[in-house]
């Protein structure tokens, strides 16, 4: 009961924010006037349009490219390198520690991205037995942090070595997390540091004190300054979209292969757009169709 | 020297670099950059008593860099008689923004609830954003001091965003971004931030893009606003110390650079 | 069967906030407004089951004698808080806001000040000459600092120029890339979860 109740509480949680992302991603509005109260706003079209083109690419993808034999999706490092990190903690005895960021909240697609790899890591610390720890700033990212271990640690077949002690909730406050992140990597000396999500200004505090312990440490975020300081302290950065696209490459899961190939086609797209706009506004100055 | 050792090393250099540099006091005019300029002149161009709302979308952690901004910044929206809307998106930004709206209110005589309000925190930061837009009322029925919006002189007629000149947020992480997506477009808001030097380079594409009116970067951005009014403050006297630091971690860059070679050359 | 309800919430939730955007009329807002009050009423009582999780962890780790110093320092701290802003208030002069000003803002501080210090030693191990891609880089880094320094005003036009440059277009272009390709990952992540393709929040059902 207490189960079902926090993943109904998890999975409002998820959707109703993450549908505003759905528009926020090509957020563009026209200049007609609004009217108050019309079924559809005028103003919202371009956004219309741009939304149901992506959902018409993503449809395809997976009805089309899907049924295809062979997906190729080009080799990740750092998500190839996670099957020796789990290799090198439990050779050295010591423990993970995977973390999430100060930056997402459970809504945010990224961290949905880091519970992808999260859920395969639990399953190889499963069957390693290798303790993982996973401390984090948000309370609702906690409770599905567990769940997803608790599935990786049954489907390794050892839910015995689940340990929910591990999975826990820190703080609120960004410095407060960071610092805590900070005293649990100094003290448990993990061989191993994940820190996936979304980062923020404690990106930097927590890659280098994992460096100073000589951790090996995979990191991957949407914030693309944080980007700079993980790739000079981190062993292995996936970069923006390579988080999006764990999912797939891990399990290996045709329609989220697919799904990731649609995001290739929707950059096409974006790329020949801009090409035009460019060549357009080059020979007319004075055009603006392409502003919205 | 191992890597701990050096480690050390710098951390105790810099360090000492830094608080020698505080210690010495220099007041200095440093050129205006584009940005802050544009700040400053939107701020000048709103009719006197236009709505502003000031967003303290930080923690405490960042207060030595964001609070001379917002020290600038409201001095400037107190001085043109604006009459600003106070509130936050973090927790602990609420503790932060009314102490500050309040000393800087008094220092230009400026009466709560008249002049200025603050309505607190609000969490989930996007709801309260999108919703605003909606009501401002229903977001916060209360301010911070549990008075009724309804009842505050201030609040009178103003319903939503388009009752609003300007938001400016004043942000460590990425809480400027939401105000630009969810608002900025929407509701044709103009937005300006107020940020820490770590996170003025992730607004910079909407900057350039025009969805970021304009921004105040950091103790020098801070420091160039306080040129632009006459009032040096606590990020001029700061600028010195931070002068220091960059020279001292471009000598690192070199210093490490030597001894990359000569490690090199050493093993060939 | 209890798999398939989630997912069907799911559905109907992220549809009717993805198609409420595209609409004015009022019936459109007032749900949305309803949507966004349940939105916060859900994140007020997560909070109840984040604080309750770390209460519960700190208490066993302290009974089993594990980190106890640090554990009963945050669990006083917890406690602490919201009982000097309950008892005391929140107004200005009132203890709550003496021990934030001059407790928790100043930790907090420090915490971030460690920043410098990391940016300095992640610099000098990090910007190394080793090829021509890392020279370029190292050059740009170096231009982009003196360009920053307000010194550099005085002394030269060129390396403030060149920083705006730098900034501008090579690292605008690169940025924008990497923007676009994280804002389609998220738009198609939204996407597979709204649709069900994604379930691992939902322990991969």
């Amino acid at each position: 009961m207490r189960t079902s109740s926090l993943r109904l509480i998890v999975l409002f949680a998820v959707i109703l924010p993450l549908s505003s992302f759905l528009i926020a991603s090509p957020i563009i509005a026209a200049d007609s006037p609004q009217t108050e109260t019309a079924w559809f706003d005028r103003r919202t079209l371009p956004a219309l349009i741009a939304s149901l083109v992506s959902i018409a690419a993503v449809l395809y993808a997976v009805w089309v490219i899907g049924r295809k034999k062979h997906l190729f999706i080009r080799e990740i490092p750092g998500l190839k390198a996670v099957e020796e990190a789990v290799g090198r903690a439990t050779e050295m005895g010591t423990a993970i520690v995977f973390t999430p960021g100060y930056g997402g909240d459970i809504q945010r697609p990224t961290t949905i991205a880091s519970m992808n790899i999260l859920s395969n890591v639990a399953e190889k610390t499963a069957s390693y037995d290798c303790r993982l720890i996973y401390p984090t700033h948000d309370p609702v990212i906690m409770a599905v942090a567990q769940e997803v271990v608790k599935e990786g640690y049954i489907k390794a077949g050892y839910p015995d070595r689940y340990n929910p002690d591990d999975i826990f909730y820190i703080s609120s406050s960004q410095f407060g997390y960071a610092a805590a992140v900070d005293g649990i990597i100094s003290r448990t000396r993990p061989a191993s540091v994940f820190l996936l999500g979304t980062f923020e200004a404690e990106s930097l505090i927590m890659a280098e004190t994992g460096n100073a312990i000589g951790a090996i440490q995979i990191a991957g975020t949407d914030s693309t300054i944080q980007l700079a300081f993980f790739i000079v302290a981190c062993d292995y950065t996936l970069i923006g979209e390579e988080l999006f696209a764990a999912s797939g490459y891990l399990t290996n899961d045709r329609v989220i292969l697919s799904t990731v190939k649609a995001q290739d086609i929707l950059k096409l797209l974006i790329a020949v757009f801009v090409l035009v706009a460019v060549i357009w506004s080059t020979l007319n100055p004075s055009s603006d169709w392409w502003k919205f | 020297m191992n890597n701990q050792k050096i480690r050390w090393t710098i951390f105790a250099s810099l360090f000492a670099v830094i608080v020698v540099s505080y210690i010495i006091t220099l007041k200095w005019r440093i050129p205006t950059s584009p940005s802050v300029q544009k700040s400053y002149d939107l701020i000048e161009s709103l009719p006197p008593s236009s709505m502003v709302i000031v967003s303290f979308d930080h923690e405490a952690s960042s207060l030595p860099e964001i609070q001379p901004i917002s020290y600038i910044i409201l001095r400037h929206l107190f001085s043109r008689n604006q009459r600003v809307i106070g509130m936050s998106l973090f927790a602990e930004g609420t503790a932060i923004g009314y102490q500050t709206l309040n000393k800087l209110a008094a220092e230009y005589g400026k009466k709560y609830g008249e002049d200025y309000v603050f309505l607190g925190f609000k969490p989930q930061h996007i709801s309260a954003i999108l919703g605003m837009g909606e009501s401002i009322r229903q977001v916060f029925p209360q301010d911070y001091l549990g008075n009724y919006l309804a009842e505050i002189p201030l609040m009178s007629g103003v319903e939503n965003y388009r009752q609003i000149a300007a938001v400016i947020s004043l942000a460590d992480g990425d809480r400027t971004v939401q105000w630009i997506e969810y608002t900025g477009k929407k509701h044709g808001l103009t937005i300006l931030g107020g940020f820490t030097a770590a996170m003025i380079t992730t607004y910079d594409p909407y900057l350039s893009s025009g969805q970021l009116y304009s921004a105040v970067g950091g103790i020098v951005g801070a420091a160039e606003y306080e040129g632009i009014l006459g009032l040096p403050g606590k990020a001029n006297r700061a600028l010195l110390s931070q002068t220091a630091a960059h020279i001292f971690i471009v000598l690192l860059v070199i210093a490490g650079n030597i001894a990359y070679f000569k490690r090199r050359k050493g093993g060939k | 069967m209890s798999s398939r309800i989630p997912l069907i919430v799911c559905l109907v939730a992220g549809l009717i906030m993805f198609l409420q955007y595209f609409s004015a009329h009022p019936v459109a807002r007032a749900m949305f407004n309803q949507v966004n009050d349940w939105w916060q009423i859900i994140f007020a009582f997560t909070l109840f089951v984040g604080v309750a999780a770390f209460m519960n962890n700190s208490m066993r780790a302290i009974r089993r004698g594990k980190e106890r110093p640090f554990k009963t320092v945050s669990l006083l701290a917890l406690i602490s808080m919201p009982l000097l802003a309950i008892i005391g208030g929140t107004k200005i002069g009132s203890p709550f806001l003496w021990t934030f000003d001059n407790l928790q803002a100043p930790m907090q501080a420090t915490v971030f000040s460690l920043l410098a210090f990391f940016v300095a030693s992640a610099s000098f191990r990090g910007f190394r000459a080793r090829n021509l891609q890392a020279t370029i880089l190292l050059v740009a880094a170096l231009i982009v600092l003196l360009g920053r320094m307000p010194i550099m005003a005085y002394l030269s036009d060129t390396i403030p120029e060149l920083t705006y440059w730098i900034q501008d277009y090579p690292s605008m272009a690169a940025r924008r890339a990497i923007l676009i390709g994280i804002g389609l990952g998220s738009m198609t992540t939204a996407l597979r979860v709204i649709l069900g393709l994604e379930r691992t929040y939902l322990r991969g059902q």
